[in-house]
């Protein structure tokens, strides 16, 4: 039977960081739907300010783990992963040059 | 060479050595050369010709080069690039082929015929290849911007991201983190529509210096600076000065530079149709 070698440290950085670059990707959607509510005008001011004041206490909640379990790169290098499968995705819907390019692979 | 049966069952190294052809490019030449040994591992590269078109080659086993050394790797396609460079001042126009492009031979055919097989059928589209590099080259041109200098100027031209930008002074702290949302977001959308609006004008101004242009992906780019546009242009090779002044230009705007690179042997152009 073979044994898993597994660092512990960078299991839990890896771990860690998908967490909290999930969790920032729900806080961003959160937010995109907060400036949506406030720029449609259904909100008083007074609900705006405890929507900000939320969300920037959430910032500041995420921007602290991240330091203190050092995981700022790990989350980055997920989202920026992430980034990466979108923007090639978008690309290859919207450019005409890059369907010639697959097709021509295909053929 | 041709393989038999026998050696399939017990490779020897000395009979599957000479069983691939390694291309560098395609000439416009028909003539029978030898560039000598300047290949990739020292081996010697010379021409299979087929007509008035020839393929620059060496002998190497049928299987790719792979290497985990990046080093040894990088080697390699410096040789490859170098072999290139040395096929055009022999032959003239090459058209070049990536790093890695082997034909291989099989029991009923030799390396060197199945080349030569291959010359044969994409003979009429290689040749329009040719007549449409031929003395030209490739440059690479890619436009960066500094993003902070970029907003900056926005900030003092746009009154509406001013307007923002004064008001979230004076608001309590939640809404202020709201407003401050709204004008990065305001940013962006003003940024995108700039960078498109630099895309269509530097294209523009680009596209009357170059016989052709291939837009290519934009890369990450160091040191704070975003890259917009990379553009690879096919140029006769008496006219880059052009070229060259009026990016010169571009670079002189403020938050911009650019980067041109060349002459490359027209690798962008050979692909696709």
């Amino acid at each position: 039977m073979s044994v898993l070698d597994i660092d512990e440290k960078s299991l839990k950085h890896g771990v860690l960081g998908l967490v909290i670059a999930l969790v920032e990707v729900i806080r961003d959607a959160l937010r995109l739907q907060a400036m949506k509510r406030m720029e449609g005008g259904s909100l008083t001011d007074e609900e705006v300010e405890r929507l900000g004041q939320a969300l920037m206490d959430l910032d500041i909640a995420i921007e602290g783990i991240k330091e203190e379990q050092g995981i700022i790169e790990s989350v980055r290098s997920v989202r920026d992963g992430l980034d990466d499968i979108v923007a090639d995705a978008l690309d290859r819907m919207i450019n005409p040059e890059r369907w010639k390019e697959e097709a021509e692979q295909r053929a | 060479m041709q393989c038999s049966d026998k050696t399939e069952v017990t490779p020897r190294a000395e009979a599957v050595e000479e069983e691939g052809r390694y291309l560098y490019g395609v000439a416009d030449s028909g003539e029978k050369v030898s560039l000598g040994e300047i290949g990739i591992g020292g081996k010697e590269v010379y021409a299979i010709p087929y007509r008035d078109i020839g393929a620059v080659v060496h002998n190497c086993p049928a299987q790719p080069y792979r290497s985990d050394d990046q080093e040894v790797v990088e080697a390699w396609v410096m040789t490859h690039q170098k072999v290139v460079d040395a096929a055009c001042e022999r032959c003239g126009t090459v058209l070049p082929l990536s790093f890695d492009t082997i034909i291989k031979g099989e029991t009923e055919s030799s390396a060197e015929r199945n080349v030569q097989d291959w010359l044969k059928q994409e003979y009429e589209g290689l040749k329009s290849k040719i007549e449409k590099v031929r003395g030209k080259a490739e440059y690479g041109v890619q436009v960066f911007w500094n993003p902070k200098v970029i907003v900056e100027n926005l900030t003092r031209t746009s009154p509406e991201i001013g307007k923002l930008d004064e008001e979230i002074r004076l608001k309590p702290r939640g809404l202020a983190y709201m407003y401050r949302q709204r004008l990065e977001k305001l940013i962006k959308r003003e940024m995108e529509s700039k960078a498109d609006e630099c895309f269509k004008d530097f294209y523009t101004r680009i596209r009357k210096h170059a016989d052709d242009i291939r837009v290519e992906k934009t890369k990450k780019a160091e040191a704070g600076l975003q890259m917009i546009m990379n553009l690879s242009c096919l140029i006769y090779k008496d006219r880059y000065t052009e070229l060259g002044e009026e990016l010169d230009k571009i670079n002189q705007s403020e938050g911009f530079s650019v980067r041109f690179t060349g002459p490359w042997p027209p690798y962008s152009f050979v692909r696709g149709t």
